[in-house]
């Protein structure tokens, strides 16, 4: 049982590693929500001890303290990041089965096309794609914001999906085909339950790309389709810099990815529809 | 039910040949039987009768109507996939249920449980209703891909290897019970095996394909007793058919084969064609037997020297492999025969010249007929 001994002695070295690097990656998070619990006069002279308070949560959400657009930036962010993903899903999950299913004429250079508006940095286009949106009367609108998300949501769909359902062998469908079903309803009834951890995943993800863009609503959106990402700005424009504002508002900017990532976890366990089939 | 054709498919995945200009009908009610390696093209041809594959060359029929480019869905056959290809997502009765509740059926739930009751306890998997088929064993699985077959009605079933995954002696009583049921509702089928013992028992007619072209089309009994070639002769039988080379000679006015170190000579009277050729001889291995003692040599056997090379107990039979000359020839003897021997030991091996296959190697490895 050397081999057994040997394992374990290279795991408390492993463990080790990850709990450094575990507390390294908290490092900022933990330096954030302190941020977000101090007062103005100690925002910027202390680190750990300091006398905590919810002011700067108070002062974002314009709790007794007037009004507040934090809100409305808020719920923006949600309707583009959601609107965006779910643009994605109903054009994406079409498109990646039939790119990981048939080979049609340019599907392979379509595929790349798609794959290159990932690795384009976005201030390429973002110039021109202003001036457009400006012609076009889409600043500043929430079509126009999910417009320009989905360019970073549906590579993602349509990659990541597109491997899933290669994974499948396509026997199933051929299967129900026989089965007599149609082409459509052997795809609804059996493909797409088995992808379902992958739409999940792919959903997460497109999501938190989505959520936390920042340069194409800093220039495609002034006010009315603004989001959260960019209004932070406001706290350090002025006469005074925010930071344990911005920080707040930062904070509970992070709430709906991490509740999203919570509530899909489940469904993020593969593996278990697979095996049914012989490989 | 409905007969099948296929007429000059050939199917080509980029460069790579999968069929080549295969033709095989399979009549009303017939139960037709694909054999070859694997890689030969069984699958492919399944398929493209299927309609998921669409052939490069050739035409499909259904009860002679082109059904090349008609969709699968509606092209009424039934399929059982190698990969057993069951729905991961579904428990077994609802794997069953699935072609029943199709949109092109729409049995009613009543009817459905009973033909899933009756069809599950043909194949003893009717205790395994409510499991998800991601717990089956493999043999399990399998037995519920062919019950998603034989569930429904169809024109005809495609079974592409439904047996292989099971154990021995379940293969046996599930060979035995398919022969039963296609015996009993006569549904056209067309069943692909590498397995050539499944072929002989279960098939009214067989197709040797190989490298993606039928070499021979025959009942099981013009298989074996006639193969068109080499490759149909080998493709049947275990230990496999002995192949001799040799050229035909004219000794005495009787075409007669000569090994290629001369050591085995055998006058092949009638046989259609010429001195001088290149031949190969072929004799199975149960044709051949051990001479024990003398004078008990009926007339219409021949006998050659041998000395023996490797013997295999098994069971009540022996398998021996005797030198003669530089040839090794296999043959399959009663354990009693070949007890007391041992390696090296000079024998006599006898055989019945009516049961030589003569072949040609230059000609493809054609079967001289005689």
């Amino acid at each position: 049982m050397s081999g057994k001994a040997g394992l374990r002695g290279r795991g408390v070295l492993a463990d080790l590693v990850l709990v450094v690097y575990f507390l390294l990656s908290l490092a900022p998070v933990v330096f954030i929500v302190a941020l977000s619990l101090k007062s103005n006069a100690e925002q910027t002279s202390t680190y750990l001890r300091f006398t905590p308070t919810l002011d700067n949560y108070r002062a974002v959400l314009g709790i007794g303290a007037g009004e507040s657009a934090y809100l409305r930036f808020f719920l923006a962010s949600l309707i583009c990041a959601v609107g965006a993903v779910l643009v994605s899903l109903v054009i994406g999950v079409p498109a990646a089965y039939a790119a990981a299913r048939f080979r049609f004429r340019g599907s392979e250079g379509l595929l790349f096309t798609l794959l290159s508006f990932r690795f384009a940095p976005e201030l390429v286009v973002i110039i021109p794609l202003g001036v457009l949106y400006q012609q076009l009367g889409l600043y500043d609108t929430y079509v126009g914001m999910i417009w320009a998300l989905q360019l970073v949501t549906m590579p993602l769909v349509v990659w990541i999906l597109r491997s899933f359902f290669q994974d499948l062998p396509p026997d199933l469908e051929q299967a129900a085909l026989l089965d007599g079903y149609s082409r459509r309803q052997a795809f609804v009834k059996t493909v797409l339950p088995l992808v379902r951890p992958g739409v999940a995943a792919v959903c997460l993800l497109a999501f938190i790309f989505a959520w936390n863009n920042f340069i194409l609503p800093f220039t495609l959106t002034s006010s009315e389709a603004q989001t959260v990402t960019v209004s932070s700005l406001a706290f350090l424009g002025g006469n005074q810099v925010r930071f344990n504002l911005v920080a707040a508002g930062a904070v509970m900017a992070v709430l709906p990815p991490l509740v999203l990532a919570l509530f899909i976890q489940r469904y993020l366990v593969r593996g278990l529809s697979f095996g049914a089939v012989k490989s | 039910m409905a007969a099948l054709e296929l007429a000059g498919i050939r199917k080509t995945y980029g460069r790579t040949v999968a069929l080549d200009e295969a033709t095989f009908d399979v009549r009303d009610g017939e139960f037709f039987c694909l054999l070859g390696p694997s890689g030969a093209g069984k699958t492919t041809t399944l398929k493209v009768a299927a309609g998921l594959a669409e052939p490069s060359v050739g035409v499909v029929r259904l009860d002679g109507v082109d059904v090349t480019d008609v969709e699968p869905t509606r092209r009424d056959l039934a399929m059982c996939f190698e990969s057993y290809a069951l729905y991961p997502q579904h428990n077994v009765f609802d794997n069953l249920a699935f072609p029943l509740r199709s949109p092109r059926r729409r049995m009613p739930a009543e009817r459905t449980r009973q033909r899933i009751l009756d069809i599950t306890t043909l194949l003893g998997i009717d205790h395994l209703l409510d499991r998800p088929v991601t717990q089956l064993s493999n043999g399990q699985r399998q037995r519920v891909a062919l019950g998603r077959v034989l569930v429904r009605p169809a024109s005809a079933y495609l079974l592409d290897e439904p047996l292989s995954h099971l154990d021995a002696r379940l293969r046996a009583s599930m060979r035995a019970e398919l022969k039963a049921i296609s015996g009993e509702d006569g549904t056209t089928t067309l069943y692909v095996t590498h397995d050539y013992v499944e072929a002989l028992s279960l098939a009214d007619r067989i197709g040797v394909l190989d490298a993606g072209r039928i070499r021979q089309i025959g009942t099981p009994r013009e298989v074996w007793s006639e193969p068109a070639d080499t490759v149909v002769a080998r493709s049947f039988g275990k230990p496999a058919i002995n192949l001799v080379d040799g050229a035909i000679a004219a000794a005495g006015g009787v075409l007669t084969f000569v090994s290629t170190d001369g050591a085995l000579r055998l006058p092949v009277p009638g046989l259609r064609t010429s001195p001088g050729v290149r031949a190969q001889l072929g004799i199975r291995p149960r044709d051949l037997g051990l001479l024990r003692g003398a004078g008990d040599l009926p007339s219409s056997l021949v006998c050659f020297d041998a000395a023996i090379y490797v013997l295999e107990h098994l069971g009540r039979q022996t398998e021996v492999t005797v030198r003669v000359g530089a040839a090794l020839l296999s043959l399959v003897v009663p354990r009693e025969v070949a007890d007391g021997h041992v390696l090296d030991d000079k024998v006599v091996v006898t055989f019945d010249p009516a049961a030589a296959h003569v072949f040609l190697p230059d000609d493809g490895g054609r079967r001289v007929v005689r």
